[in-house]
């Protein structure tokens, strides 16, 4: 039922696919952690703190990602700056989607009741207690849900870095695509890869939401 | 510092002319307060008289802006040196919170934690306890308060009376000096109040020094040893919670009596 210049392929493009499911994983992990840096930094910091957190935050979410690439690829190497394009495009992709990381668990951070740390502190737990035991096991149930649909969005945008020459799913597909001159069996292939892969994510989100809810 | 006391002398919890200010609203106007050991006080006035911020002080939830609290004879939160006040270390203020224990009006349980973690993680975490005792002491604990057959259930299914009880044996599993209670039964449907009150008693007649905010005057009356009455962040009238609810000597006392009467008859 899948044409045959598709099937004839089909290994190649996960050959891609995979490199696509790792170049995310890469980046989801310090995305998550440069989030949650932020998102400490903008709620307990000093008024100093916030200002340059915030004013990342408004510059990451005006720039496009793929200006962004184009800044690490091309503009970088111009003022004697080298970074290879693999370390690049998982850097700058972290610091993109853990700006929007940030907002996520920031809301998390302020949507637990002040009562949580009320209580928490009354028992005698020092900072670091709290948060491990009563402060981010709540916060990481609250942000679930948006953490994954961000993860979703990061999952789709590891195709820009085939346009920095980064070989993975859509460059794979181009590769394809422009051998065979079908571009629409081919591509129609890599956006159903692509679908899949985000698809089961966010299955993954729903039953997490499930999983977790409990009231306050 | 009162050294000549002797331990047993020394009062539980003494406050001595603290105030309070929430930006230039004052809220706490140089409240002084002395709770002796075994000694069941409780608080009354009306909403925003102070009282719960009271409360929050003696426990450092409040930093207080002026004047001492102290509770078995340790001053909380700051310590006196040549007349000035330093703040003590997180560590030192983590040390005297783990001997009081606090019961809030909206439980605060852990929501992502069983019944019995609820109860066993500060005593094993914040005090050390071997997990096999604290899960031996938090069992007893649920046993007393009827709730043994809870203790693998997630807060969330429990009622908010059933929730209340754990949070008084999550407080107790601490073995605290003393007990604070801040209006733990205001957000209790009527039919649940009276478990939870059961449970205050309960350690009223053990000889735990309390702290009680409360509205239940019918409560504070049979249990309290001592009624303290606040109104616009000072204590305006204390003494025998017999001859304060029926001889009060001050008008506020009266009105505030009269009003909560007035409002209990038309419910």
């Amino acid at each position: 039922m899948l044409p045959d210049v598709l099937i004839a392929n089909f290994g190649y493009l996960l050959r891609g696919a995979v490199v696509t499911v790792g170049l995310a994983a890469a980046t989801i992990v310090p995305s998550a952690v440069i989030g949650m840096l932020l998102a400490l930094a903008k709620v307990f910091g000093g008024i100093t703190v916030r200002a340059i957190v915030d004013v990342y935050l408004y510059v990451i979410r005006g720039v496009p990602l793929l200006v962004l690439l184009f800044f690490m690829y091309y503009a970088l190497p111009y003022s004697g700056i080298d970074v290879p394009p693999l370390f690049g495009g998982v850097l700058v992709m972290s610091l993109y989607f853990g700006a929007f990381m940030a907002e996520i668990f920031r809301a998390a951070i302020l949507s637990l009741p002040r009562a949580q740390w009320d209580a928490a502190r009354s028992l005698g737990m020092r900072r670091r207690l709290m948060f491990r035991i009563v402060i981010y096991p709540q916060v990481f149930r609250l942000a679930a849900p948006p953490f994954v649909n961000t993860c979703i969005l990061l999952v789709k945008s590891t195709s820009l870095v085939s346009i920095i020459s980064l070989w993975e799913l859509t460059l794979a597909g181009r590769e394809v695509a422009e051998r065979t001159f079908a571009p629409l069996q081919i591509f129609g292939g890599v956006a159903i890869i692509y679908f899949v892969l985000c698809y089961a994510l966010s299955r993954y989100g729903l039953y997490l939401e499930e999983r977790m809810r409990f009231a306050h | 510092m009162p050294t000549e006391l002797t331990a047993h002398e020394r009062p539980m919890v003494e406050l001595r002319r603290v105030s309070m200010s929430f930006g230039r609203h004052r809220v706490l106007n140089d409240v002084s307060l002395t709770v002796s050991r075994g000694e069941m006080v409780a608080i009354i006035g009306p909403s925003g008289s102070g009282k719960t911020t009271l409360l929050r002080c003696i426990n450092f939830l409040e930093e207080y802006d002026g004047g001492e609290v102290l509770v078995d004879g340790e001053t909380v939160g700051f310590r006196l040196e040549a007349g000035r006040r330093i703040r003590r270390t997180e560590r030192e203020i983590a040390a005297t919170r783990s001997n009081i224990g606090i019961v809030f009006q909206s439980y605060n349980l852990f929501p992502h934690m069983t019944v019995l973690r609820n109860i066993t993680a500060a005593p094993i975490r914040v005090k050390g306890v071997s997990p096999e005792e604290a899960e031996a002491r938090a069992r007893a604990l649920l046993s007393r308060i009827g709730l043994l057959e809870k203790a693998d259930e997630l807060p969330v299914k429990l009622s908010g009376g059933q929730q209340q009880r754990v949070a008084i044996a999550r407080a107790l599993a601490m073995q605290p000096k003393v007990m604070l209670f801040d209006e733990v039964t205001s957000a209790l449907d009527p039919e649940l109040v009276g478990e939870v009150l059961a449970v205050m008693k309960s350690l009223a007649d053990d000889g735990m020094t309390m702290v009680v905010v409360t509205h239940e005057m019918q409560f504070a009356r049979e249990i309290a040893n001592r009624i303290v009455f606040m109104d616009e962040g000072a204590i305006v009238e204390e003494g025998d919670p017999k001859r304060l609810f029926s001889a009060p000597t001050t008008e506020r006392l009266r009105a505030f009596l009269k009003r909560y009467r007035e409002s209990y008859l038309l419910s």
